[in-house]
């Protein structure tokens, strides 16, 4: 025990709590991930040895997963992507002046999920991974059906959400069904001579910041720029009418993504943004009152921000006890244990008890840090919407830009995404289609179709999608629950409007 | 806060992002190679050999050359399509057999290597090609599961399709075909992807025999018979003269004595006259329009770091072996080995 406590020195410390605020700022930038951030200074764990090295990945881990929240709630950008369903209330919530009181939501609710899932983590890791293994494309595949069902719940129109969720599918096929995911490496759904540009389908992060930040920003421009100052109704009393009592009657959502979180993180391949989707959902199912969840309601942000935390603790189980990374994040971290040599494997943890233990220490510690560093900043944080528009957008363009052509180190089509779905944004919403069914169809469409047709290859029959294993079994139930829970919805405020029509 | 505390609060985010990314720009002092470079990798993982490998030697020609470089893991296709826009040299690329293994299976973003660009010096072989089965398997090696085929039995691999983890799948096809005439299609792949899914597949009982690494299953072979996921080597594809100069203490608590029962002679791979191996190597790409001198100098600085000697311990302890070849018997080396590879290819097809 004394030997670990020789290993936590201040450098430590200081190294996690640095790692920590580095990677808000990145999370912060709409197109800087958490993801980037590891990538970023993984050399660094040259220079600094695995300990201290550790110490600052985790720090940006966490803190690049927190950071995403920022401009999701203020500017409606999600800053990374598993911070998507942070916006459906967030935004709403910065428009009604409650930026600040949305963020310090989010800021209690990302450390819960963060250190629930430390302490899953740390409890039982081993025989979580044991039970991971039991997920095989069938199940992962109905993971991924049940986070898609939220389109249904989510929609104000169900016809036209599904509509636009499908095409979000459509559009996340286009590219190859990569070689590289035993796929057979042919280009589809485009024109011949669009191939070099979109050999690998359109990235993830200029469709999200098109699609929501510039967007929004076209939305902004045709109503003109009146108004030099934006925040003039925001709250900025004291705490912007933030108080704890918010969480009254929430714990059980505050608990339940969390474990959700950490449940989809340490399914490998399963990813980062339907762990927040997911949250989401059931939190929208299951809660006795969830009307006003999409219009600003913090349960959604509860709901949200808590699971894509819990995530951090998750995605490291499956990478310290079966040496397979559980995320994106994850799977750049697990280059500082390459770098110095040390094999992640089923026998990490009992062969290497120091590593483990100091990984806890820095994990729970940028947690820590993250919250005094963000719930003290907030209110200056928050007033990024006080700079006035004319200022504001053209910087975050400029980012957004810069961010999009950064993502896959310098692809200038990238940046064409970024405004074809930025346009494309603008434009489904003036027809009347839905953003956040086609942008989850979207992000879920590629993984639903390699779980879907490896299913088929593996076992031959469609029978086995409710045949495989009792855990397939529970899988349909939720899932069958979840469509009767968004058709019965469905009803019911049609019936409503209706009455309120006559 | 008042307008200005805006600006200063904005100023200090954009100093420090700055300082997040700021790199200064090294200029070496002599030689046809200057300022910043970038040396792209085939892979996107880095937590991956390529990514490890390359590392290692990038940081010590940088320190060597005195320039600023850094590797970046963009993935294959845009590793190339980097080295096809940057004829200056600012951007080089290291990558291994997959380059033109990619292109012998007819993988869409493959090339030829040969004719598109220059290839550079071999800087190591990652020795960790392996296949394996379940500790519970029937199949006690490799031999066996020849003869189960031969007799009819269908034996099912995970691999990922297109390359250096198919190529060991075509070698045992066509050594079947060879000593099993017509029985070689009850050998069949399962094509997967990452090495997790490969794991997956053996979990599942959907493959009897799959295709990983001696790094990243090394610990799972040592879990107890009775764990779902515990695993054997059957064969490693490298050399026998490769494994002999591995560390004694091999990787993990697996032996250098220990690996080498599982290649040559006592795993045997027919191609007819000879035995299948194959070591997986990694070298450097160039545009083809760099100045030659460019080559010569990494060329040189690699034959003077290789000769101080202190690269190949660091290599060693990562599991590498150490391979410096220069450019020209690269080159000339390399294409030796994909004509042998082309033949397997070719004849299971």
């Amino acid at each position: 025990m004394l030997d670990i406590l020789s290993l936590l020195d201040i450098t430590f410390f200081l190294l996690a709590a640095l790692g920590a605020l580095v990677g808000i700022i990145f999370g912060a930038i709409p197109g800087m991930t958490a993801t980037m951030a590891v990538a970023v200074c993984l050399p660094l764990t040259y220079a600094l040895g695995l300990h201290h090295g550790l110490a600052l990945l985790l720090g940006l881990y966490v803190g690049g997963i927190s950071g995403g929240m920022v401009p999701a709630v203020l500017l409606n950008i999600p800053g990374t992507p598993s911070s998507i369903t942070t916006t459906f209330d967030g935004y709403p919530m910065a428009q009604k002046g409650e930026g600040e009181r949305a963020l310090r939501v989010c800021v209690v609710a990302s450390v819960v999920g963060g250190l629930i899932s430390a302490i899953v983590l740390f409890l039982f890791a081993p025989i979580l991974a044991e039970f991971s293994i039991k997920f095989s494309y069938v199940e992962k595949f109905l993971i991924i059906l049940l986070a898609l069902t939220v389109i249904a719940s989510m929609s104000s129109n169900m016809l036209v959400g599904i509509f636009s969720g499908v095409l979000g599918i459509w559009l996340s096929l286009i590219g190859t069904y990569s070689i590289s995911d035993g796929g057979n490496g042919k280009t589809r759904l485009m024109f011949d001579f669009l191939e070099p540009y979109l050999f690998e389908g359109f990235s993830l992060l200029p469709v999200l910041i098109g699609i929501f930040g510039i967007a929004t920003i076209l939305l902004e421009a045709e109503k003109g720029v009146k108004s030099g100052l934006s925040g003039k109704t925001i709250n900025i009393g004291k705490g912007g009418g933030f108080s704890f009592s918010l969480f009254k009657g929430r714990a059980t959502n505050l608990v339940r993504s969390s474990f959700i979180g950490t449940f989809v993180g340490m399914l490998p391949g399963v990813g980062g943004s339907a762990a927040s989707v997911l949250a989401y959902t059931q939190e929208k199912n299951l809660s006795r009152d969830s009307s006003e969840m999409g219009k600003g309601a913090p349960q959604g942000l509860i709901a949200s921000e808590s699971a894509n935390n819990a995530l951090t603790g998750g995605a490291l189980i499956p990478l310290l006890s079966l040496g397979i990374p559980g995320d994106s994040t994850t799977a750049v971290l697990i280059g500082a244990f390459t770098l110095q040599g040390i094999q992640v494997g089923p026998l990490f943890i009992p062969e290497n008890a120091d590593t483990w233990y100091v990984m806890m220490t820095a994990l729970v510690f940028a947690n820590i840090v993250m919250f005094f560093l963000m719930f003290y900043a907030i209110k200056h944080i928050a007033k990024v919407v006080l700079v006035p528009k004319y200022i504001l957008y053209p910087l975050i363009v400029m980012m957004c830009v810069v961010g999009a052509y950064a993502i896959n180190y310098g692809i200038m089509f990238d940046v064409w995404t970024l405004l074809i779905f930025g346009v494309l944004g603008y434009l489904i919403q003036k027809v009347g289609l839905e953003v956040a069914p086609l942008i989850i169809g979207f992000i879920l469409g590629s993984q639903a179709e390699v779980y879907f047709v490896k299913s088929l290859e593996s076992f031959g029959t469609f029978a086995i999608f409710f045949t495989k294993s009792p855990i397939a079994m529970v899988l349909w139930g939720l899932i069958a629950a979840s469509v009767a829970f968004s058709v019965v919805m469905g009803l019911k405020s049609r019936a409503r409007r209706r009455g309120e029509e006559s | 806060m008042s307008m200005p505390n805006i600006y200063k609060t904005l100023g200090t985010s954009v100093l420090m992002a700055g300082m997040a990314f700021g790199s200064s720009v090294a200029m070496a002092a002599d030689g046809p190679l200057r300022g910043n470079v970038r040396v792209v990798i085939g892979s996107t993982s880095t937590g991956g050999d390529t990514y490890q490998n390359s590392n290692i030697v990038v940081d010590a020609l940088a320190e060597h050359l005195d320039l600023n470089m850094k590797v970046d893991a963009v993935g294959a296709t845009a590793a190339f399509r980097a080295l096809d826009r940057d004829a200056r040299g600012n951007t080089l690329m290291i990558f291994h057999d997959q380059s033109y293994l990619g292109h012998l299976y007819g993988v869409e973003g493959y090339d030829n290597i040969f004719e598109k660009y220059t290839i550079g010096p071999t800087v190591a072989i990652n020795p960790g090609n392996a296949y394996l089965v379940p500790k519970d398997s029937p199949y006690e090696n490799l031999n066996q599961i020849i003869e189960a085929v031969g007799n009819g039995e269908t034996v099912r691999v995970a691999i990922q399709p297109g390359g250096v983890s198919e190529i060991g799948f075509s070698a045992l096809k066509n050594a079947i075909s060879i000593e099993h005439p017509g029985m070689e299609d009850n050998l069949v792949a399962v094509n997967t992807g990452s090495q997790a899914d490969k794991n997956q597949q053996l979990f599942d009982g959907q493959a009897d025999l799959i295709n990983g690494t001696v790094q990243a299953n090394e610990q799972y072979t040592r879990l107890p018979e009775d764990d779902q996921k515990a695993m054997r080597f059957v064969w490693l594809t490298a050399r026998n003269s490769t494994i002999q100069q591995a560390p004694e203490d091999g990787l993990g608590k697996t032996s250098r004595e220990e690996l080498l029962e599982f290649v040559e002679p006592n795993v045997n791979v027919t191609m007819g006259d000879e035995n299948f191996t194959f070591d997986k190597e990694f070298f450097f790409l160039y545009n083809k329009d760099m100045d030659p001198a460019i080559v010569d100098q990494i060329d040189d600085a690699l034959t003077e770091i290789y000769a101080e000697g202190d690269i190949q311990d660091v290599q060693k302890n990562s599991f590498f072996i150490p391979n410096f070849k220069p450019s020209d018997e690269a080159a000339e080396y390399l294409e030796n080995k994909r004509a042998v590879y082309e033949d397997i290819i070719t004849n299971i097809q």
